[in-house]
């Protein structure tokens, strides 16, 4: 599998889709302990986790170079989202840089149910040159 | 207004969230999270990194700050929340975070609040600001 290293500025990821089925929600919920989304009526799923796995379903298509930073994030939410539903995310590389031995990267997410859109977000992250290049 | 949002006005603090970070936990993220970067994982790879040993995931952090946004404006919350932040310093295994928020202010129906993320040291590891339509 390529990493994130190898991908330009202007690069379109595939789209991917993927199902917030019940057991992955559930592990996402026990490993941030998350008890406010819970407390909702309605299935809710919390939205870092509609992040969580769409960055999930992107590292299936290139990974992370070793060593890899999260320097920043912004992150907006549109439609709550609840269990069960089938999503598609979209991505593309939207800028790069290098400065100092580290390439610094923004990656643009957008999260979608069907036509409707969920989920905006843009990682903003770093990592050491030298070591992806040696992965 | 939809459920369980709390009435707040510019000045209120949101309800503060605290977690323990423990190697089992980050783990448990890196599986649900799909992010096999050994620098969260791999004690003998981190420990040759500027961190000296493995340090939490960005985005468990701010799950912790999500959480806080989520208990203060409900539904309204995961139907309308914006949120930027900068990760500013890591968390590692053993340290115990405090998630929390204060309103800004309030225009145009939206209320803007001030969000961080402090380890048991008070250091700030996450900042930023979210907005949620009311």
């Amino acid at each position: 599998m390529t990493t994130l290293a190898a991908l330009e500025k202007g690069y379109d990821f595939p789209p991917v889709s993927f199902d917030l089925g019940d057991e992955w929600v559930d592990a996402y919920v026990a490993s941030v302990e998350d008890e406010a989304t819970g407390a909702l009526d309605g299935a809710f799923v919390p939205p870092m986790a509609v992040a969580a796995l769409a960055i999930r379903a992107l590292l299936e298509h290139a990974s992370l170079p070793p060593g890899t930073l999260h320097a920043g994030q912004e992150l907006g939410f549109t439609a709550p989202v609840r269990r069960g539903e089938a999503l598609t995310v979209a991505a593309r590389i939207a800028s790069r840089g290098e400065r100092a031995g580290w390439a610094l990267m923004g990656v643009e997410l957008a999260v979608a149910r069907g036509g409707e859109a969920v989920m905006t977000g843009r990682a903003t992250i770093s990592f050491p040159l030298a070591e992806a290049a040696a992965a | 207004m939809t459920q369980q949002s709390m009435s707040l006005a510019a000045g209120a603090a949101l309800p503060k969230v605290t977690k323990t970070i423990t190697q089992e936990k980050i783990n448990a993220y890196s599986l649900a999270g799909g992010d096999g970067n050994p620098l969260h994982t791999d004690p003998a790879f981190a420990a040759g990194t500027q961190f000296g040993g493995t340090i939490a995931h960005g985005m468990l952090v701010l799950a912790y700050v999500s959480e806080v946004l989520t208990a203060a404006f409900g539904e309204d919350w995961l139907a309308s929340g914006r949120l930027k932040v900068r990760f500013r310093a890591p968390a590692r295994p053993g340290d115990t975070l405090t998630a929390s928020g204060t309103v800004k202010r309030i225009e145009s129906g939206k209320t803007i609040c001030e969000v961080e993320c402090r380890n048991e040291g008070d250091e700030v590891l996450v900042s930023g600001e979210a907005e949620v339509s009311r």
